[in-house]
Parts: structure tokens; C-alpha cells; sequence
């Protein structure tokens, strides 16, 4: 390669295709020119520097924003979907509460003389207390009965096998009810009196408790 | 003569790139967001309809009557199946959004409904519902339809208890041209015999037989407005329920038993529950006639009634 200083620098880089045809090309370039166009070179390898920053920035900050608006979508989209399917359980237990007593597991039927709307078979509500498991989650998710005898008013002693029908509560699923519904219903039993099977009724409250999701 | 070029700078580049990316990606949420509220929105209809079922359920009354409309175009997909100790029953849903139906692989279930339709497509849907007992109450059945039907060879108690849902889509004179027709003297789309106790739809015959205020009608009428699938289903569910009532009327016999009141029906609804436990088919209703009927008359009799 041959340099020459004044008045022209001569720079004879040989191109991958002139080489193999071993041919040279001369660049040529003013000498005082050269500080300066070192200056620009790297004033232009700053801007690109620059440039590939901010591209980077940029980018970084697309991609944060769309996953912050995309965690806001689906956090208030699951919060409208909570409410809506927590309604949806609460009109069930409401539109259940005037049902269940008339249901064959709860109804009196025939039982008590002729057929009562809202009218509880006691004994029957036990022996489906015995059995509870095999209801799991047949009358909706989570769904708990609870009937409250309150009138005569006694106390709050919870019924099992044992004590019933001493007592006041009978929990089907033995589960604390928190969101409910209630209704005012009949609760029938038999009762032995000196000997002879009478027919009871009493007066109670029935409560569905529903999922809260 | 010059060669022309385009110089695009490394700004406007990255704005091209980078804005066809969020344009695509905005177009993608979005789909997924409509196809998402698509299907939440079929299922909340379809447990919507569940639950408007529900006042169909209350009450002593033979037969009640109600119907819904829906703002859209809907289909409904009813099917069922025998798991757990109840089976379920399914609904599926589908509605028209921009000329096209939405699909949806999901179903709502309900573990305490019996309802008998077959696919159903519209915006109004008429209800009514008529009480299954076996002997004792098992479950209210619900019919669900949206065709008109023709009923004008039937009997006269049944063209009554027709006209009493005051359903506009029944019809037991001057049948419009559309109609569905359900014989039961000549032979059409849907047969009933009511002799044999059976009704014959696409070949294929379902059974029905038991008194007719009791269950027979009952199961007449879910045979009619179901296909043979949902009505084997449906049937075997409904037994699935009267074994679990067996039980439950069991041990509520032990109980009143405590208090001097004897009812005596232990080994009769040991018998109900080993039938029902075993029916596979609707075939085979016809060997409960008697057991149903024994237990119906015991119970009535006895000094404690169970029901």
C-alpha cells in the first residue's frame, strides 16, 4: 500500500472481487480533511448509538404498556365476570328458595293429611341430613340449606341424630351460611304423644346460602 | 436518464414495523376479547335459562306454563348425561353475531333439571312442566319447545291439558302449514301409540308406559318433544334421583319407626331402588308398573305415609 502525504493521501484498499482479479482501487482523499472526517465518523457512530437506544427504549416501553393495559383488561374483565357469575348464584338461591320446600327431599307430600305448599317434612329433612353427601352440589355450587325453627322460639341448639327433635336448627350440610336468602315455611314431624303418633308443625325459617365468587 | 429511489429514514422504518406489530396485535386481543365475550355471554344465557326453570318446579299444580324471549337469534342444544349420583343435565348455546353463530364447546349443567327438547333455534321458547312421580314425587320434567306442533288426532284429556298451557305454538285445530305434527291414530312424523305405550320417532320407539297421571304423561310428552337419546338419558337420570329418594324415604321410615309410627315399606323400597338401579333402558319401564303401584297402595294405607 502506498501513502502519499502532500498534497493528496492515496489509499489503495483492494476489493474482495479486484483482488481476485488482482487489480487495485485508489481512493483518494484531501489530508487536511482527515481529523475531520475522524470528528464526523464518530459523531455519526453516536447518533446511531443514540438512535439504537432510543429504539431500544421505545421498544421497551411498547412492550410495557401494552402488558400493563393487557393486565388491566383482564383484571377488570375477570372482576366484571366474578360479579356477573356471583348474581347469577345469588338469583338461583332466590329463585331456589321458593322452590326448595317444594321439592320432593324437603316437601311434606301427603305425609301430614293433604298436600301444603311451603311445608317441610321435618323427619324427612333428617333422613336427608344422614345421606347429605350423595347431594353434593345438587342444588347448585356451594349451595347450603338451613332450616330455624321460630315459633316456638327455644334456643339455637343445632340438630343432629342424637338430639332431634329436641332443637332448633337443622344445617344440612353442617356448613356456617353467610350469603343466604330465607323464606317462611311449615316444619311437620311426627310426634309421639302418650303413645300415638301426632302430627307437629311449627313454624320456621328456611335459608339458601350461595357461592360468593 | 435518472433512476428514481425511495429513501426511507430509519424513523419512519421503525414507526412501519412497529405500528403494523401493534395493529396486529390490537386486531388479535381484540378477536380474542369479542370470541371470549361470546362465550361468557351464551353461558350466562344458558344458566340464565336454568334458572328461569326454576318457578317451573314449585308448587302441587299438574301442569304449569311459562316462556322467554331472547333479543338475538339463539339456538339451544340440550343433552344430558348419567354421572355421579344424579347425571346432568346440559345446555348448550349458541347465538347469532354479524350473520354467524357463535360455537362454543362449553355447556352449563344442572344436577336437579330434567328438561326433554330437542335443538331448538329462535328467539321466543315456551316452557311447561308436568310432575314425574314414581310413586312419590321424583322431579318436575320441563318441555322445552319453539315449533309449532299439531295435536289434532288426540285424545280429548290430552288436547284439554294442551290447551290449558295456553302455549301459542300448540295447536290442536286448524294446524298452520310448518307445524310438527304428532299423531296418534294416523301415521305422521311423530307416532303415539297409547295403547302400547310408546311413541315412534326417526323408527325408533320410546317407552312411556305407566298410569297417566302418575308418570305416564309425563314420560308421553318428554318422548314426544325429545329425540331418543336425551329421552334414554333423561330416563335413567330420573332413576338415579328415585334411588336416592328410595333412601332417603328409607331412613326417614327408621326414624318415624322411633316414634311408634310404622309405615312397613322398607323392603318395597328396597325393591323401587334395586329396579331403578338396574333400568337400562326404556323397555324395561313396563316391570315397574306393579312394584310402583304396590308401593303406592302400602303407602297410602300406612299408619305412618311416607309421602
Amino acid at each position: 500500500m502506498v501513502v502519499k502525504r502532500h498534497p493528496l493521501v492515496s489509499f489503495k484498499l483492494p476489493l474482495i472481487s479486484d483482488a481476485l482479479k488482482g487489480t487495485r482501487r485508489r481512493f483518494l482523499i484531501a489530508s487536511g480533511k482527515i481529523a475531520q472526517e475522524n470528528n464526523k465518523d464518530k459523531l455519526r457512530m453516536k447518533k446511531a448509538q443514540m438512535k439504537i437506544q432510543q429504539t431500544a427504549f421505545m421498544l421497551l416501553a411498547v412492550t410495557l404498556f401494552f402488558v400493563l393495559a393487557g393486565m388491566f383488561v383482564l383484571v377488570f374483565r375477570f372482576a366484571g365476570l366474578k360479579d356477573s357469575n356471583t348474581d347469577l348464584e345469588a338469583e338461583n338461591a332466590m329463585r331456589l328458595i321458593t322452590k326448595i320446600a317444594n321439592s320432593p327431599e324437603f316437601s311434606c307430600g301427603e305425609s301430614f293429611g293433604t298436600q301444603r305448599t311451603n311445608c317441610i317434612d321435618a323427619d324427612k329433612v333428617m333422613a336427608l341430613k344422614r345421606k347429605i353427601k350423595d347431594y353434593e352440589d345438587f342444588w347448585g355450587k356451594e349451595t347450603n340449606v338451613e332450616i330455624i325453627r321460630i315459633y316456638p322460639e327455644k334456643g339455637d341448639v343445632v340438630c343432629n341424630q342424637g338430639n332431634y327433635p329436641n332443637c332448633d336448627i337443622i344445617n344440612l350440610q353442617g356448613e356456617e351460611i353467610k350469603s343466604e336468602y330465607s323464606n317462611f315455611v311449615a316444619l311437620c314431624r311426627k310426634e309421639n304423644l302418650g303413645g300415638e303418633a301426632m302430627d307437629k308443625c311449627e313454624l320456621a325459617k328456611i335459608m339458601v346460602n350461595y357461592k360468593q365468587w | 436518464m435518472k433512476g428514481g429511489y425511495l429513501q426511507i429514514s430509519f424513523a419512519w422504518l421503525f414507526a412501519i414495523i412497529v405500528g403494523a406489530f401493534i395493529l396486529f396485535l390490537a386486531i388479535f386481543i381484540s378477536v380474542k376479547i369479542i370470541n371470549t365475550e361470546e362465550e361468557v355471554q351464551t353461558l350466562e344465557v344458558g344458566k340464565e335459562i336454568g334458572i328461569l326453570t326454576n318457578p317451573l318446579e314449585m308448587g302441587f299444580e299438574s301442569l304449569k306454563s311459562t316462556s322467554f324471549t331472547i333479543p338475538t337469534e339463539t339456538r339451544i342444544f340440550t343433552e344430558c348425561n348419567n354421572e355421579g349420583n344424579f347425571g346432568r343435565q346440559l345446555i348448550q348455546i349458541s347465538q347469532k353475531s354479524f350473520s354467524k353463530w357463535t360455537e362454543t364447546e362449553n355447556y352449563v349443567g344442572f344436577s336437579n333439571k330434567y328438561i326433554f327438547s330437542e335443538n331448538l333455534e329462535g328467539k321466543k321458547f315456551y316452557l311447561f312442566s308436568k310432575q314425574f312421580s314414581f310413586p312419590f314425587k321424583v322431579a318436575d320434567l320441563i318441555y322445552m319447545t319453539s315449533d309449532n306442533y299439531c295435536f289434532s288426532d288426540a285424545p280429548e284429556e290430552i288436547k284439554d291439558e294442551l290447551e290449558s298451557t295456553n302455549q301459542d305454538n300448540f295447536f290442536t285445530e286448524d294446524c298452520p302449514e310448518n307445524s310438527i305434527e304428532v299423531c296418534f291414530e294416523n301415521s305422521c312424523e311423530i307416532n303415539v301409540n297409547y295403547a302400547m305405550k310408546y311413541v315412534e320417532k326417526k323408527s325408533e320407539k320410546m317407552y312411556f308406559d305407566g298410569e297417566p297421571e302418575m308418570y305416564g304423561d309425563a314420560l308421553m310428552y318428554a318422548a314426544i318433544f325429545s329425540g331418543p337419546e336425551v329421552y334414554e338419558c333423561q330416563l335413567k337420570r330420573l332413576m338415579q334421583r328415585t334411588k336416592q329418594l328410595s333412601e332417603v324415604y328409607n331412613e326417614k321410615s327408621f326414624i318415624v319407626a322411633q316414634k311408634e309410627c310404622n309405615s312397613n315399606l322398607e323392603n318395597d323400597l328396597n325393591e323401587l331402588k334395586n329396579r331403578a338401579e338396574s333400568l337400562t333402558s326404556s323397555t324395561s319401564l313396563n316391570s315397574f308398573s306393579f312394584v310402583v303401584d304396590d308401593l303406592e297402595k302400602k303407602n297410602d294405607l300406612a299408619e305412618c305415609r311416607l309421602w
